[in-house]
């Protein structure tokens, strides 16, 4: 058995390989050398699907059966003319139901009913009546977390910044707009019930009903699919962030909070991953092995991710281009022999 | 139809996989872009916005002179010409 770890980066892709024991890395690279990778996925079938960007020649996304050979999709996801918007990066793919679906920037979600060879606009939520209300946040008009109910596929739930969370129960006809319980970011005139700048989802993989919301303001949690959600920030220094991630095996929750919107920098220069092992009642920060002094890198929101392995091992990729990896949970950390360029996404595969 | 050479820079050219020099034949600029992507479909994203024109930072020489200078796209080309893409780069 192996682990493969994709590092998206702002110039290609890396991949870092290693045997279960995940000591010691091999390091391969750059794919798509130039290019952006925003974000990777694979599907049922074991086939990868890589995200890339360039503020020169648009976006596309790629598929491969052997990390070797890829090939454009050449029916991605695409604007039509007339709506005058541009698409500028798919910021997160969701391949565990039978339909695929895209989120990108210029907000949008896409969805593909033939394993990713065609994408057509969610119009539903796409032209929501909220929509001429929508505003960017730092990061742009994003939409970047989709999550999908595997035993109800009637059922998916959208983070866009910044305007909130929205959630469809029939398949993505019709959206509702789910974010009761979080403050108001940036408040328009019409729609109170939007302008919620969302970070981070995940749902706990038995129950899809709870899910865990790192947002502009905080740390959220609902257990009603979205009707309602209560801060979960007992432990935290401060609970800005972007990133979250949750071990399937031990549902152990990680995060990375930064101090604050203002700075958006690791407090007083200690490097911290947080971990909660109770659903987010109370949180721990993990340090040992992590740079504790003069360390000031940021972890974009897809730069996190688990292997869901028994101890889980937990992935980070920063911006200062370093990579983290715990093979116990959290407990302890090395930094992988390498500095990439800036981190955007990580993702992990176990081969066997 | 005159026989023209698209030079593409590295970054495109990988993407499909073939020579940086693509021979094409086409009556005009415009049609010789067209017949580029309808050969290379996956350079057409790369290529033109969503309104259908180059891309802002995309830039297009016919043999010595910046496309974006002319006043149609549509100029005839000669046997030999060259279309030369590159990425508009000011600085560093």
């Amino acid at each position: 058995m192996g682990v493969l770890v994709i590092v998206g980066t702002d110039k290609g892709a890396f991949l870092l390989r290693s045997d279960a024991a995940r000591a010691d890395w091999k390091i391969q690279g750059p794919l798509f050398k130039g290019w952006k990778v925003t974000t990777v996925a694979r599907d049922d079938s074991g086939r990868y699907f890589v995200a890339t960007a360039s503020d020169v020649y648009g976006q596309a996304l790629h598929v491969s059966v052997d990390l070797d050979n890829w090939r454009q999709i050449e029916n991605g996801p695409a604007w039509a003319k007339d709506t005058e918007r541009k698409l500028n990066q798919i910021w997160t793919l969701n391949l565990q139901t039978r339909r695929f679906y895209a989120g990108v920037d210029e907000a949008g979600l896409f969805a593909s009913e033939d394993g990713g060879e065609s994408w057509s606009p969610v119009e539903g939520l796409n032209e929501h009546p909220t929509r001429d209300s929508w505003y960017p946040g730092a990061g742009g008009l994003c939409a970047h977390a989709v999550l999908t109910d595997t035993k109800n596929p009637k059922r998916i739930w959208c983070g866009i910044s910044a305007v909130g969370v929205f959630r469809s129960d029939d398949g993505g006809l019709t959206w509702e707009i789910k974010n009761q319980g979080i403050p108001m970011l940036i408040e328009d005139k019409k729609h109170k019930e939007i302008g919620r700048c969302v970070h981070g989802l995940v749902a706990d993989p038995n129950d899809a009903e709870t899910i865990y919301r790192q947002e502009h303001t905080g740390m959220f949690r609902t257990r009603d699919g979205g009707e309602t959600w209560q801060r979960i920030e007992t432990g935290l220094d401060s609970s800005f962030g972007f990133p979250i991630a949750m071990d399937r095996t031990s549902k152990t929750l990680f995060i990375i909070p930064l101090e604050s919107d203002e700075y958006r920098i690791p407090a007083d220069g200690r490097f911290r991953v947080y971990r909660s092992a109770n659903g987010g009642d109370a949180w721990d920060p993990l340090s040992n092995g992590l740079p504790q002094e003069n360390a000031y890198m940021g972890v974009l929101r897809d730069a996190l991710a688990v292997d869901h392995l028994d101890p889980c091992g937990v992935y980070v990729g920063t911006t200062a281009g370093t990579v983290h990896v715990s093979n116990d949970a959290g407990d302890s950390w090395t930094q992988v022999s390498c500095i990439l360029p800036r981190i955007l996404s990580v993702s992990v595969y176990v081969q066997e | 139809m005159p026989q023209v050479t698209v030079q593409l820079p590295s970054i495109l050219g990988r993407i499909i996989d073939e020579s940086r020099a693509i021979p094409i034949e086409a009556d005009s600029l415009g049609g010789a872009l067209r017949a580029l992507v309808d050969r290379h479909p996956a350079l057409g994203v790369h290529l033109f916005d969503e309104t259908g024109n180059l891309r802002q930072h995309v830039l297009c020489f016919h043999n010595q002179t910046n496309t974006r200078w002319l006043h149609s796209i549509e100029a005839p080309l000669a046997k030999g010409d060259t279309i030369t893409i590159l990425q508009a780069v000011s600085g560093g």
